[in-house]
């Protein structure tokens, strides 16, 4: 990874244009130069001034109004993408960040979110479709996506009876971080996650603000399916969730604090969070649980409604730019799905075992289902478990 | 204006000047209240939310909230009274010691805090509170392995940073009240300072220890923020259920039981609570309202 | 009590200090100070949703302190002369609306008005003139100051209630005595008594509603107040953003209350 590139800073305009024409007499590659110089927002800014070096046609964005309402999951962005994208569209960016799926389902039943673009998990799509609340993809104003670039085995949810509704984001895996300084018995399992939590570790493990992984990992610990929803194992899991709760560091979906803090030792996390994590401190440790876990994809979706549609599109489009995601995974730390984004990251990335995951780990694990979502049993367990 | 009281325009009078307030009550009170009530009796949607239904089934359930009712009934109890216990002789101070001409700056300076979120300043208290704050320099002076943020105790202060100011006021008006000539008649009687505050003072700043305290209590039974923030989701008030199930597991009907069962506890607690006062207050006709 | 009064105004001040020290600040993260700087102030006036939260916020807590201020006082003077059966269910709403928590108040008013306004909105549209737009009816200003309103108003009440009770009558009956109109009474013995009972209902229902958080999470829908917004914002990690918001209102109240204690002094010394 370049230095410009791992350190996020725009790249000045004079290296810009030193690098530009490095690359015109051709004694540096394409792929160097864009790698080099930040990307494609930098090249978007461009744009109008150098069309040729647009892989696409450079939208007439027209009048996108000057705000767009977002939401989205905590440290999942590159912040100096979306600043770009408000300095070439004008349109400034409220983001919202959630701790669970099932919080943006409240907030879009009650209606009146204002929301133009959400982030939603595979499991969760289909309710959406079938509730209403998000709207049919018009893949024409997206022309940076590219369906035949996906893996389907991610990309698939976005397809609801034929129509596309989403567009995906990137993959990931759910297991946990340990911080190796303070437990040293290098847990391997969920089943060893709640033995930590409830010995060694005690007082110092977070768990997630989320039925899905929460349950997901007592159920994993009891040799349960990730996606139980039988009532009898779920009354196991209340009762294993309700004894570790007095060992519980925090119930919070947003755990990098608490682990840079070093107030928490172990805690259920995503593995882009793991990345981010090692990447400060090295005696992170991600685990893949042996004993199962979730495997899951992210997309772009538009609830129905939205007031900034056109917005809404361009910005979509903006973060489908193969060099846009490439830089996204820079900072958020997962795989994107679309092979030309993984194209142009580091070689590095393509062996990394947090991020690509050994294939007998990775087929322990499973997708979230729909069911889970609207399961009653579930919500009320995680919702005891709380107020124990 | 006050008296008059049987000429007849002055009965249109009194009506017009309860118009607005009637309706207020009607569409912003009376009306949700009625909804939450029917609400509570039907059944959680199959995606969630409400469905129609004639069922006791969420009531049922209460059990299951029984801790985090404790906690809230606990805590606000426990808030409620270090509040006041800072409170008053601040008030006191700013009552009955300050120059008439800083007065008005201090006590305006108490609500200033008000004046930046409580989010923030709570925010501000997960730093002083958290693993870089005053645990460090405990750490410098030998003391380590504190641990403050999410703690009962975290939560308990960031209640009374919170509330303090509210306390503070009605105490405040109450003994800006008193006549300074009958501290002083008491003090010419030879009653030493301690036994002025003990038979003059406190029994006239009653009322408004009973308001704030009141106030303060009410607010705390309705707090979801502070616990939320400082507790890091495991000190669980009842505002914090109520949050879960509305924002999360989308159990509308359940939610409604719970609030209409707080506002039973409140209007029981409450009342107990204002006839105790009432009846240590020497039968005064004005009580708290 | 000197040294105690002062404790306590650090132990209320130490964590703005906090906040203004980070608004401050040159690195991203509110949690480590990376050298001094004003990039976030800037960023925080260039950014809309900053301004119009803001805005929204100031005009919510305006209406609503100017609302509950006159609807409480009059109603304080109209209770006093109210008897009976009325008096008494007077008393019950001003307890309820007091005691219910904010909580309970921002969830049975979403869920109420969610409820009707989803009953009358195609009854608006199907009576609407053609070609027209209907009306629609949904969450936003007008309730977030309605549910305020109701808790601020029977704060002043109260407030006014209390100042009522402890206040000279035969200053009133004298008045009434010498042939003075009763507005006259009013304006030149009562108000000013009461004054400062209406003035501290005024400042508690502006900092109520603009600091109230729950209430508007509930029933502002897409018109995000300032601590709705700074709620969302502290979710994503909080920037230094945040903080310069916080400092830059707080800067203005006192700044306003300078001023207040200016014209105060001002007056007393003619």
């Amino acid at each position: 990874m370049s230095k410009i590139y791992k350190e996020n800073k725009p790249i000045t305009s004079e290296k810009l244009m030193n690098e530009f024409h490095r690359y015109q007499k051709g004694s540096i590659t394409r792929r160097h130069f864009l790698r080099v110089t930040g990307l494609g927002a930098a090249m978007t800014v461009l744009g109008t001034a150098m069309p040729s070096l647009l892989p696409r046609k450079a939208h007439a964005f027209g009048n996108l109004g000057n705000r767009l309402v977002f939401a989205t999951w905590p440290n999942y962005h590159n912040q100096v993408n979306l600043d770009e994208f408000t300095k070439m569209t004008g349109v400034h960016l409220q983001m919202n960040a959630f701790g669970s799926n099932e919080e943006m389902l409240a907030k879009l039943q009650a209606g009146g979110t204002g929301w133009d673009v959400i982030v939603p998990t595979n499991y969760t799509i289909t309710n959406y479709v079938n509730l209403g609340l998000i709207q049919p993809l018009d893949l024409s104003r997206l022309p940076n996506y590219d369906g035949s670039a996906n893996d389907p085995m991610f990309a698939g949810p976005a397809t609801v009876n034929g129509t596309v509704y989403c567009v995906p984001k990137n993959w990931g895996t759910t297991g946990f971080i340990i911080n190796t300084k303070k437990i040293k018995s290098s847990p391997k399992s969920w089943k060893d996650f709640f033995d930590v939590t409830m010995g060694a570790g005690s007082g110092h493990t977070i768990v997630h603000d989320y039925q899905l992984t929460t349950i997901g990992a007592a159920l994993c610990a009891l040799g349960y399916s990730f996606n139980s929803i039988d009532p009898n194992e779920l009354a196991e899991v209340e009762a294993l969730l309700i004894k570790s709760k007095p060992h519980l560091f925090a119930i919070t979906s947003d755990y990098q604090p608490g682990m840079r803090s070093g107030d928490a030792w172990m805690s259920i996390c995503w593995n882009g969070d793991a990345t981010q994590l090692k990447n400060d401190l090295p005696e992170m440790d991600y685990v893949i649980a042996t004993d199962g876990g979730e495997i899951w994809t992210d997309f772009y979706a538009i609830p129905t409604g939205a007031p900034h549609l056109d917005a809404a599109y361009v910005f979509i489009n903006y973060l489908q730019d193969p060099y846009i995601q490439a830089r996204e995974a820079s900072v958020h730390g997962y795989a994107p799905t679309d092979s030309r984004a993984i194209a142009l990251q580091p070689d590095s990335l393509g062996s990394d075992p947090i991020l690509h995951p050994a294939a007998e780990l990775l087929n322990g694990l499973e997708f979230g289902a729909a069911q889970t979502m609207t399961d009653p049993v579930r919500a009320e367990v995680i919702a005891r478990f709380k107020s124990a | 204006m006050l008296k008059n009281e049987d000429s007849k325009p002055n009965h249109w009078l009194t009506a017009a000047l309860l118009m607005p307030t009637t309706m207020w009550f009607m569409f912003m009170l009376i009306l949700p209240l009625i909804v939450i009530l029917i609400f509570s009796f039907g059944e959680r949607a199959a995606v969630g939310g409400y469905a129609a239904s004639f069922t006791f089934e969420q009531y049922a359930n209460l059990p299951s909230r029984l801790k985090a009712f404790q906690n809230t009934m606990i805590f606000a109890t426990i808030g409620t009274l270090l509040s006041l216990f800072m409170a008053y002789p601040l008030a006191y101070y700013l009552a009955l010691r300050v120059d008439r001409r800083y007065k008005f700056i201090l006590l305006v300076l108490v609500i200033v805090p008000f004046w930046t979120s409580l989010l923030i300043r709570t925010y501000a208290w997960i730093f002083i509170l958290g693993g870089r704050g005053i645990p460090l320099m405990l750490e410098w002076i030998g003391i380590e392995g504190v641990r403050l943020v999410n703690t009962p105790g975290a939560v308990l202060i960031g209640i009374v940073y919170g509330y303090l100011p509210l306390m503070v006021f009605p105490i405040f008006v109450s003994l800006e009240k008193i006549d300074k000539n009958l501290l002083e008649a008491s003090n010419d009687l030879g009653g030493t300072p301690f036994k002025t505050f003990m038979q003059i003072t406190l029994p006239l700043s009653m009322l408004g220890v009973a308001t704030g305290c009141m106030l303060v209590f009410i607010l705390l039974m309705g707090e979801f923020l502070i616990p939320a923030f400082l507790g890091g989701g495991k000190v669980f008030f009842i505002g914090n259920a109520l949050v879960d199930l509305f924002l999360q597991s989308r159990n509308w009907p359940f939610g409604s039981a719970v609030s209409v069962t707080l506002v039973v506890i409140m209007l029981i607690t409450v009342s107990l609570y204002m006839r105790l006062t009432m009846r240590t207050k020497t039968g005064r006709d004005e009580s708290l309202m | 009590m000197r040294l105690y009064s002062i404790a306590i105004y650090l132990f209320l001040y130490v964590p703005i200090f906090i906040i203004v020290l980070f608004s401050f600040n040159a690195g991203r993260h509110a949690s480590e100070l990376r050298g001094l700087s004003l990039q976030w102030y800037g960023k925080a006036l260039a950014n809309p949703f900053v301004v119009d939260a803001f805005v929204t916020s100031l005009v919510v807590a305006l209406t609503v302190a100017i609302l509950s201020t006159l609807m409480g006082t009059a109603a304080a003077l109209a209770l006093q002369r109210l008897k009976g059966t009325l008096r008494i269910l007077f008393d019950g709403m001003i307890y309820i609306s007091i005691m219910i928590p904010g909580i309970v108040i921002g969830i049975a008013t979403l869920v109420a008005l969610v409820t009707v306004f989803n009953f009358l909105n195609p009854l608006l549209a199907s009576v609407w003139p053609e070609g027209v737009k209907p009306l629609k009816l949904n969450m936003g200003y007008a309730t977030v100051i309605a549910a305020h309103t109701l808790f601020t108003m029977s704060l002043v009440i109260i407030l006014v209630r209390a100042r009522i009770s402890g206040m000279d009558r035969t200053l009133i009956e004298a008045s009434t005595d010498l042939y003075a109109t009763p507005w006259r009474t009013f304006y030149q013995i009562t108000l000013p008594q009461i004054f400062p009972a209406i003035l501290s209902g005024f400042l508690l229902s502006f900092t109520f509603s603009f600091d109230d958080f729950i209430i508007s999470f509930f029933v502002a829908g897409a018109n995000t107040t300032l601590p709705v917004y700074i709620f969302s914002s502290i979710r994503r990690g909080i920037t230094p953003e945040v903080n310069a918001i916080g400092t830059m209102v707080l800067a203005v109240s006192l700044i306003l209350l300078m001023a207040a204690q200016y014209l105060l002094h001002a007056r007393t010394n003619r």
